[in-house]
This record gives C-alpha cells, sequence and structure tokens, in this order.
C-alpha cells in the first residue's frame, strides 16, 4: 500500500460523503438557479429599451406633425409611435399605467406623467418647432428645398475627450465578482477542513485513522478532498454565471472574450490560495477538541483574509493604486488581488510571476508548518492546544 | 523460545515515555507468540493505552522498540494489525458499512476484498442488515460491534484492543470473548486490556501486568501460577471468618469462609492444628493463586 493511495483513499472519503449531503446539494442548487436567472432578470428589468417610444397627441393637432416627430426620431436614434387621444382624461389614464411616455397636448405643452425625460422633450420640441417654421415658411411662399435648406438640422459629432471602453469595464466588473467568489469559496471550504478536523478529533475516530496512516496523510487527504469539492463548486458557479451573461442581452460587451479568461484565472488562483490557506484551517482547527471552541479559532485565517478581500476591492477601483499592488505580489493576499489586478491589465508579467512563486512558495511552508502542528494535536483531546505545544509536541 | 513460534511474535522491548514530569512508560515490555492471547493488566494510569498507542505509532517513545517478527514495525507492518482504541469512535454520520469499507481499504485491502470481509464480519456480528444506517442510529452495543469490525475487517495479524469488554452485558461479552478466542485458533494474536480480571482469566494464555510504567509480571498464566510462590488456601470454620495467627499468612476476603494467601512453604501442620483448636474445619482447601492475587501481588510490589 503506496502512502499515496491511501491519500486518494482519504481524499475521496472527504469528497464523496460531502457531495452526497443533501444540504450541500439543496444549497448548490438554488445558488446555481439564482445565478441563472440574473441575466434573464437584467433583460427583464430593463426591457422597455428595444420597444418603440410611444408618444401620445391630444386636442388641435399641428399640420404634419406626426411625420415631423417621425423625422426627428430618426435624427435622435429612436424608434417611436404615435397615439392619438380623443380626451384630456384618456391622456392621464395612458400616461398613468405607462402606456406613452409623452403626450403632446393641443401642440404647446409637453406631459409626463412624473419624471421629465429630457431626451423626449428635446425631441417633441423640435419637431414642434420645425412645424411650425415650416408652416411660417410656406405662407411666405417658399419652395420645399428654400424652406429645407432652413429647418434641416446641422449635423453635429458628439465626442468625449476619454474613449468609454465597455470591454474593459466589464472585465474587471467581472473579475471583481471573481474575488469575492473566491474570497467566499476559499472561506467556506477552509471552514471546512477546520469544522473536518475538529470534528474526527471530538468524535475520537483520529486515533481509527492514525492508527492506519500518518497524520500528514490524514492532512494533504483531507484538504485534497474538499479542494476538489470546493473547485467543483466554484466551477459549476463560474460556468452558471457565463451561461448567464451569455443569456443577458449584453450587445457592447463579448462575454466570451472576458469570461473565458477570468474563470480560468479564477480557478488557477482558487487552487493556490485555498491551498496555501486550507493547510493554516487545518492546523488551527486540530489545537481546539469541540467545535464550540472553533469559532475563536478561526479568526487567526479570517484575519489573514479579510485585509485580501478589501485590498481585491480597492484593485477593483484603482489597481495601479500602491496599496493594493504591494499586496498582490504578497502570499497571503496575492490570490484576492492579483487576479483583479490581470483583469485590469495593470499586472506585469513579473509581477504574475512573484506573485506565484510567492503563494506556492507561502503554501509549501504553511504545508509543513501545518502539518507539525496537526500531528502535535490531533491525539491531544480535552481543552484547547496551544499553537507552541501543538508544535514541541510532534517533535516528541 | 527462539524457535520457529518466535517468527511469528509482538516484542515490545523496554518501552520508555514520558510526558512532560509525568513517566507514563519506565522500560516496560513484554512478548506475544502468535496465535494466542494476552490480558494486559494494570491500574488505571499505569501505562497500558500508552504503550499499545506506541505499537501503533501513535506515540513515538522515548526509548524502546516494538518488533514483529523481529522486524521493527513501520507503517507496511502496521496495515496488518488492528486497533481498537479506548476511546470509541467512528463517523457518526457515515453509513456502517461504507466506513468499514473505507477503513479497511486504508489497511491495504482492495474495494472487493474490503466488501466481502465487511458483509463477512458484519454476519458474524449480527449487524448484516445494518449496514446501510448510519452509526448514529444504532444502538450502544452495536455501535461496540462495529468498532471491533473495525478494527478487524481487514484480517489483521494482531488484534489490540484497549478494554474490549467495558461497557458489554454479560451476553456481549460472551460473545466478544467467543470471537477472540476463535480469532486466536486461527492464528491471530491477540493483546487486550482489561480491569475485568475473572474474564482475562477466563480468556487469556498469557498475561503482561503493568504498574508505574514497568511490566512487573509476565508470561505464560499456567507458567506464573506454577512458579509463583504463593498458595490460595480457604479455610471454613462453622462459616465465621478466623484470622490464624501464624506468619506469612495475609487475609485477602471475608467474611465467611476466610481465603488466605499463603508461602508455599508455610507450615500447612501448625495451619491445621490451629484451625483445628478453633472449631470444626468443614473445608481447607489448598489452591493456586487466582489472577486477582498474582495481580494484588504484583502491584503491591
Amino acid at each position: 500500500m503506496k502512502p499515496w493511495s491511501q491519500v486518494a483513499l482519504l481524499a475521496k472519503r472527504e469528497f464523496s460523503e460531502r457531495v452526497r449531503n443533501k444540504t450541500f446539494i439543496i444549497t448548490m442548487s438554488l445558488l446555481v438557479v439564482a445565478i441563472l436567472a440574473i441575466g434573464p432578470a437584467v433583460n427583464f428589468f430593463s426591457g422597455g429599451e428595444d420597444e418603440a417610444t410611444m408618444i401620445g397627441l391630444a386636442g388641435e393637432e399641428l399640420p404634419g406633425i406626426e411625420q415631423e416627430l417621425h423625422t426627428q426620431a430618426a435624427l435622435f436614434d429612436l424608434e417611436i409611435e404615435v397615439a392619438r387621444f380623443p380626451s384630456r382624461d384618456e391622456v392621464e389614464t395612458a400616461l398613468t399605467e405607462g402606456d406613452v411616455a409623452v403626450v403632446l397636448v393641443e401642440g404647446t405643452q409637453i406631459v409626463f406623467h412624473e419624471n421629465v425625460s429630457s431626451r423626449l422633450t428635446a425631441l417633441v420640441h423640435s419637431a414642434i418647432d420645425t412645424t411650425v417654421k415650416t408652416g411660417a415658411l410656406t405662407g411666405l411662399g417658399l419652395s420645399e428645398g428654400e424652406i429645407a435648406s432652413v429647418v434641416e438640422p446641422i449635423p453635429i459629432e458628439v465626442t468625449t475627450l476619454e474613449e468609454q471602453n465597455i470591454q474593459d469595464d466589464a472585465k474587471r466588473g467581472a473579475a471583481f465578482v471573481g474575488a469575492i467568489f473566491l474570497y467566499i469559496s476559499i472561506i467556506m471550504f477552509g471552514q471546512f477542513v477546520a469544522m473536518g478536523t475538529v470534528e474526527e478529533k471530538q468524535n475520537r475516530v483520529v486515533e481509527v485513522i492514525l492508527s492506519r496512516v500518518r497524520p500528514w496523510q490524514v492532512l494533504v487527504g483531507k484538504v485534497a478532498g474538499i479542494g476538489l469539492l470546493g473547485l467543483l463548486q466554484l466551477a459549476i458557479f463560474a460556468g452558471a454565471a457565463y451561461i448567464s451573461a451569455q443569456l443577458a442581452d449584453l450587445p457592447d460587451i463579448d462575454v466570451a472574450a472576458i469570461g473565458l479568461p477570468i474563470i480560468t484565472s479564477l480557478l488557477f488562483w482558487f487552487i493556490l490560495g485555498y491551498t496555501f490557506y486550507a493547510f493554516l484551517y487545518a492546523a488551527v482547527g486540530s489545537t481546539v477538541s469541540r467545535q464550540e471552541d472553533l469559532q475563536g479559532a478561526l479568526m487567526i485565517p479570517i484575519a489573514l483574509i479579510l485585509p485580501g478581500y478589501l485590498l481585491a476591492i480597492m484593485a477593483a477601483e484603482d489597481p495601479d493604486a500602491l496599496l493594493p499592488t504591494v499586496a498582490s505580489w504578497l502570499p497571503p493576499w496575492a490570490p484576492f488581488v492579483m487576479p483583479v489586478r490581470i483583469a485590469a491589465g495593470s499586472a506585469q508579467s513579473w509581477e504574475i510571476a512573484v506573485a506565484i512563486v510567492g503563494t506556492v512558495l507561502g503554501a509549501i511552508a504553511l504545508v509543513w508548518i501545518g502539518a507539525r502542528v496537526y500531528s502535535g494535536a490531533l491525539l491531544r483531546t480535552g481543552g484547547k492546544v496551544k499553537l507552541r505545544e501543538a508544535w514541541k509536541a510532534a517533535a516528541e | 523460545m527462539y524457535g520457529l513460534e518466535a517468527l511469528s511474535m509482538l516484542e515490545l522491548v523496554d518501552l520508555s515515555k514520558r510526558f512532560g514530569d509525568v513517566v507514563a512508560l519506565d522500560g516496560a515490555g513484554f512478548t506475544v507468540e502468535s496465535g494466542r492471547i494476552l490480558g494486559f493488566l494494570g491500574p488505571n494510569g499505569a501505562g497500558k493505552t500508552t504503550a499499545m498507542r506506541v505499537v501503533f505509532g501513535l506515540i513515538r517513545p522515548d526509548a524502546g522498540t516494538v518488533r514483529w517478527n523481529g522486524e521493527p514495525v513501520g507503517p507496511a507492518e502496521r496495515l496488518r494489525f488492528g486497533y481498537m482504541p479506548e476511546e470509541r469512535g467512528l463517523y457518526p454520520k457515515m453509513k456502517v458499512h461504507d466506513q468499514l469499507v473505507h477503513f479497511s481499504r486504508l489497511s491495504g485491502l482492495s474495494k472487493a476484498e474490503a466488501n466481502d470481509a465487511v458483509d463477512h464480519w458484519l454476519g458474524v456480528l449480527g449487524l448484516a442488515d445494518r449496514g446501510d444506517g448510519k452509526l448514529d442510529d444504532l444502538s450502544h452495543g452495536n455501535q461496540q460491534r462495529v468498532q471491533l469490525a473495525a478494527a478487524l475487517a481487514h484480517n489483521p495479524d494482531l488484534l489490540i484492543l484497549d478494554e474490549p469488554f467495558a461497557g458489554l452485558d454479560p451476553i456481549g461479552v460472551e460473545s466478544l470473548a467467543e470471537t477472540l478466542r476463535e480469532l486466536a485458533s486461527g492464528g491471530v494474536t491477540i493483546v487486550f486490556s482489561s480491569h475485568q480480571l475473572d474474564l482475562v482469566e477466563d480468556v487469556c494464555q498469557d498475561v503482561a501486568i503493568i504498574a508505574e510504567g514497568r511490566v512487573v509480571l509476565s508470561g505464560r498464566l499456567d507458567d506464573i501460577k506454577n512458579r509463583s510462590t504463593k498458595r490460595r488456601l480457604t479455610i471454613d470454620i462453622d462459616g465465621q471468618p478466623w484470622i490464624p495467627d501464624v506468619p506469612g499468612v495475609e487475609i485477602v476476603d471475608g467474611p465467611g469462609p476466610s481465603h488466605c494467601i499463603v508461602d508455599d512453604d508455610a507450615p500447612i501442620a501448625d495451619l491445621l492444628a490451629a484451625a483445628n483448636a478453633a472449631g470444626t474445619v468443614n473445608r481447607f482447601v489448598f489452591e493456586p493463586p487466582r489472577l486477582t492475587d498474582l495481580f494484588r501481588e504484583a502491584v503491591k510490589s
């Protein structure tokens, strides 16, 4: 029996016992459904955009106003339909119920329901203006061509100084959402590791296990089995988010080009970040004997993870700021901050290399430290074992 | 002594272990030959559990070694051992069959072998229909049986059981004793600790008695009894307790007929004369010492 086959058996138990857990399956299914629903929900709530805007006419009409409204709407890049209302009452009903966006009454009054849209005001006003002027000019005996040369709008170009890059914003946003997922996943599966460790101590099953395998095998098997479950869950969530984004109608955003690299990077940094923290979680978990005592011990990993989350928020806002930049190189925070900086395009390749190598080295150190504390503390039941005692006990 | 049998045996040699100021083992050692059952006895805190944990590498001794078939014990040898710790514990929420298969496979059985072995032992222990249930749903007695199954489902050559009879009802005790005898006759070496000395006398061929970290007496139970310079004397004089005023005689229990421990060179004639003088002697019986007597004697010294 090779030591690594035993590790594989231990990992398999951790994975299969948890993946069959009803609470886990239900929670995960609900979350997947929720994520999948976000895309269509966005479409539903911003749904009006594609439909024609209804403009109402009431009372005495300016001759040719309907034609002019359509002409103006084309200039405003807006699709409209025109409806007519014989009475003031009907106008009010239609506005209140949202059947029309705006109504032109008696050719002089522009009525909205609650909020004035300056865009529609400009459109209707422009139509009135042109219609009235055309009428006046016709009365003066000008030809159609002459009239047109007066009332035809002058083409005006509208630009911004800085190009608004929707792709970059979407990328950074997606990376930030990814960082939140990463943060939640590392805490969640790290706690699984700690709780599983305490459970085995509390149930005393640990002695039955340790009569067959070494502590490091239990540790590595547990971390690997739970980690695979975490990776699976994260991949399912990311897949659901990807499908959800495809379902959402985002014509200006290339979901595949943005989503796939971010998902790959997310899974990669989860493996690094989880490995780093899981051994820490296992070490602190092994120092307590009862679940009730675990919360206090968990403050140690949380105290390291929480700043990582806050730094990721800072990086999403300004990826080149000094604090997130430095943090993105250092093992405890790189897994949270670096993916955001990479997505924002602000991380140099050497920085990424430093972050990866640093985190891997940090994880190796924690495997070693964690394994030693773990083996020193595992058979000590009763109270809480101090980290230093566990460290020394491992040498006994 | 070092014939064929010596090739298949467990040896604990000069084990020492300190926990801070507490001396748990102080040069303890004993030997069990294959297919024999050894009762490991000692007062609480004498070092029994520590010694058992050393065999499984759960505790690293400060000095001394454990040998199996003459070779130092390592992880590979331990896979052929089965252990039932004093602190009982398995996975409460895991199906009984699944966890037994898991532990057997950790000990090196293939999936098919593990399934067969677990089915076999669940059947033998009367738990054939409980395999699909969670451990939590079983009665205390049945959980004990599952714990035993976890120790022996991988068909170990050596079985070490820490207080296996604790908490069992008389029927459970008898069926466990029977299981152990059958295993031993099949060649399995068995070491178990117990406080129930009658039971040990009944089940074991060998004993090792540990006190304050040292093995004070060990060997074949028959040899020890024969070698002992003590004899158990039962005297019944009108059903009354009677204390003979003779040197080298120690009363071990009463009232009712007096049970004494006497040296085997005690002046029997003087004793009998004194007894006759005290009243009508209904019974005057010499026997080899019981394990209880040996235990008390050994632990006292």
